[in-house]
């Protein structure tokens, strides 16, 4: 490969550059995807362009991840596809360090309602202006955030027969 | 006397009677639910008003499990997420995992997979269809006749995995081990069987007035409006996008297989029966191929590390599984265990759509509206 293969972007990068040339981002490959890391208040203009852009129309969010990244924060993955176009890319935002607030996608994505709901409660990210912030897979009155790495997986434990122990096993 | 007053028998008369909002739970432990599974709805009369949905009561924290077992040992979880085709989950997680750690697979090995994940698919689909005439009102008949072939197919799975819906047959590079001595002739008459059985089920059930009367024009969705909505498999498949993961970003050895992609005409419940029948024929289809074309060879790759470490990466592996787009998340940083793992589950996304389709139909369409969603509760819970 050359030099100049090698620094030169991906073609999708490119292109968003091309159309989008508002919009600051970072460009890097994942084993599947391009990425780009946009700033949280970037990422609003990021995601309405790459909507309703005709070369780029990406109509499907398909999927929603969030990330603990100990002391970099929380951060925020949009996977997006474009069937028009048949292509895809990721977006990665880092979320504000104290509050941990995202704008909501689900005004331009209402598939981006019970993703935004999960990636809530399972690392604490907020995203404001969501229609429905309550828990989705945790009871509705628990504020724990079991996705965070500071979270400890529970030790198996044993219910009954504690007194003697199970057979075969010292307690 | 008379009971009802004389202003409120005129008032019904001319149907413009007050009534009051009825809260119905459906839900959790009910058949009509397909699991675990509790919608709150709001019924004026038979008119659905509003519906509420509740997940979360199978929730086992899959993804928070995985990041603290070894890569090979998480597989057993993702198993559990789609247990009526716990093959497709493991083919996802497996090829995401290889990928991520840049591990080739043997040929061999991945026209077995194709097989057994085309299996498993066959198998979730037979659920679907005998469930789903269930719902309608064909009581217990359309069960039966799913049931016999699903437990073929079970016995076929169990044959060669030993187990029948937890397999955990994949591994990192390829197969637990090689096909049975057998396994072509019974794989051949199991799908002879199988295509008897699809026959059986569509006379029954598209060859009777009732049930298409009452599927066909019920809850009709647009292409926009799936997209809009996150569908994906066979739920948009319906709605006439001829859109499957398999043909559009291909993985395994799907590119060299000749298959078609079943499409429905306006996306109601009709179309949505439809597609999936007509996809059990395209699986059979592909399994043949398989077992013609199938080469010779290891079914496990040589030289795997005995702990597998993966450095810095990340990645997003989508595949075709049996409800739509079955994807994973996996970020790597240089440990034994994943830093993230991230399930997309397909029937979580089909399912946040319900209160838009549900609302203003009857109620006892309302049932049949969630059981043409086809959802498994493993996985929306994860």
């Amino acid at each position: 490969m050359s030099a100049e293969a090698r620094t030169a972007e991906p073609e999708i990068a490119a292109l968003v550059r091309e159309r989008l040339p508002d919009v600051p981002f970072e460009v890097s490959e994942t084993k599947t995807y391009t990425d780009l890391r946009v700033a949280p208040e970037h990422l609003l203009a990021l995601a309405t362009g790459l909507r309703d852009d005709p070369e780029l129309a990406f109509d499907l969010l398909r999927n929603v991840v969030a990330l603990d990244m100990e002391e970099a924060g929380l951060e925020a993955k949009y996977h997006l596809y474009s069937f028009p176009h048949g292509h895809a890319l990721q977006i990665t935002v880092a979320a504000p360090i104290p509050g941990c607030e995202l704008p909501t996608l689900t005004g331009l994505y209402p598939a981006a309602n019970w993703h935004e709901r999960e990636a809530a409660e399972m690392v604490g990210l907020v995203f404001t202006g969501h229609p429905d912030p309550r828990n989705l897979l945790l009871e509705e009155d628990l504020r724990i955030h079991p996705l965070r790495k500071a979270h400890p997986l529970q030790k198996p434990e044993i219910l009954q027969g504690i007194e003697d122990g199970p057979p075969g096993v010292e307690v | 006397m008379a009971i009802w007053p004389e202003e409120r028998v005129a008032a019904a008369a001319e149907g413009d009677l007050d009534t009051v909002d009825m809260t119905v739970n459906v839900g959790p432990q009910h058949p009509a639910t397909h699991g675990v599974f509790r919608m709150v709805l709001t019924v004026d009369g038979e008119l659905v008003v509003d519906c509420e949905p509740y997940i979360g009561y199978l929730h086992r924290g899959l993804e928070k499990l995985s990041e603290n077992a070894d890569y090979r040992q998480a597989m057993g979880w993702w198993d559990r997420t789609d247990y009526l085709a716990g093959m497709c989950c493991e083919g996802a997680y497996t090829m995401a995992v290889e990928k991520l750690a840049g591990i080739e697979v043997p040929d061999r090995a991945e026209y077995i997979r194709v097989i057994m994940m085309e299996l498993s698919r066959i198998n979730s689909h037979f659920m679907f269809l005998g469930a789903f005439g269930a719902d309608v009102g064909s009581f217990g008949t359309s069960f039966v006749y799913a049931w016999r072939e699903r437990e073929r197919l079970y016995d076929l799975i169990e044959e060669v995995a030993g187990d029948r819906m937890f397999p955990t047959y994949f591994r990192v590079g390829g197969v637990t081990m090689d096909l049975p001595d057998n396994f072509e002739s019974r794989c051949r008459w199991v799908l002879g069987s199988v295509r008897q059985g699809l026959e059986d089920l569509d006379g029954l059930l598209t060859g009777n007035e009732v049930f298409v009367e009452r599927c066909r024009g019920l809850t009709p969705v647009t292409p926009e409006q799936a997209i809009a909505w996150g569908f994906t498999g066979p739920m948009l498949r319906a709605t006439g996008v001829p859109w499957d993961i398999r043909k559009a970003e291909p993985y395994s050895v799907y590119p060299s297989l000749d298959f078609e992609i079943p499409v429905g005409l306006q996306g109601d419940v009709f179309d949505r029966f439809h597609v999936r029948l007509a996809e059990c024929y395209q699986s059979a289809r592909i399994i043949e191929q398989c077992l013609d074309e199938m080469p010779g060879g290891r079914v496990l790759a040589p030289k795997l590390p005995k702990t597998l470490r993966i450095d810095e990466g990340e990645l997003y592996f989508p595949t075709e599984g049996t409800k739509g787009e079955y994807g994973v998340y996996l970020m790597a940083k240089g440990g034994t265990n994943a830093y993230r793992a991230k399930l997309r589950s397909p029937s979580f996304c089909n399912l946040s759509a319900l209160r838009d389709l549900v609302v203003g139909s009857y109620v006892a369409d309302a049932i049949i509206i969630l059981g043409s969603l086809d959802i498994v509760l493993g996985e929306v819970d994860k």
